[in-house]
């Protein structure tokens, strides 16, 4: 399944959608919402928006890449939109694969795909301001509108 | 007219979302820029750091677009 969805992602249902009696081994991998601290302010929490359908096509791509590149049985992405907060899941990758190191390597090649072609885009909302993370332009004091 | 989308850092520095450029013959992209940066001349210091999108799919400067597409400017993606 891949899927941009706005409602909390249900991590456990996920997996246990991907069990499997041909499958020894589900990696999981599950982006959550990290405080961040500097200069004396904090992040609030991550707000995300998307081109979409591009972007859920390129999910899909990304599981049609996972297919051809290692022996899985399954691969799920999911991604949320709106706002997260902290400690929230703003992503989850579940891989199923008869063996374990496929598995692993599937999983960490989605997240960093994600991070290279799927147009989403994450605001930062900090206590003195925002920042659009990767473009430096925002409110706050550093960014000051720069990129 | 060619329909012109922005998203994340470059709709927040242009101030909207969408806009229409009244096109009329096919162009490429890099020919297009200079019409959008002129709409949104706060978008011009982004430039190095933008991709686009034509019709939904990534596209580099010498792509074609004619009237009637869809071009998106995509700053550097975030997600996960």
């Amino acid at each position: 399944m891949f899927a941009i969805v706005e409602e909390s992602l249900e991590v456990g249902a996920l997996i246990q959608g991907a069990l499997s009696p041909d499958c020894g081994a589900i990696a999981t991998f599950v982006g959550t919402t990290r405080i961040d601290e500097s200069e004396g302010a904090a992040v609030e929490y991550l707000e995300y928006e998307a081109y979409r359908p591009m972007a859920d096509r390129k999910l899909e791509e990304i599981g049609a890449e996972i297919e051809r590149l290692w022996d899985v049985r399954h691969v799920s992405i999911l991604h949320r939109l709106g706002k997260v907060d902290p400690g929230e899941a703003s992503v989850a990758i579940v891989v199923a694969a008869p063996r374990r190191g496929p598995a692993f390597e599937a999983s960490r090649y989605a997240i960093e795909r994600i991070k290279e072609v799927v147009p989403i885009w994450k605001r930062e909302v900090w206590s003195d301001g925002y920042v659009w993370v990767g473009s430096q332009v925002g409110t706050r004091g550093l960014a000051s509108g720069k990129p | 007219m060619i329909k012109v989308l922005l998203f994340g850092a470059a709709a927040d520095r242009a101030g909207t979302r969408e806009t229409e450029l009244p096109v009329e013959a096919g162009l490429t992209l890099a020919e297009l820029w200079p019409l959008i940066a002129e709409r949104h001349p706060d978008l011009a210091p982004m430039r190095d750091t933008l991709a686009f999108a034509v019709n939904g799919e990534y596209a580099r400067g010498d792509a074609g677009v004619s009237p009637g597409d869809e071009v998106a400017v995509l700053p550097p993606v975030s997600g996960g």
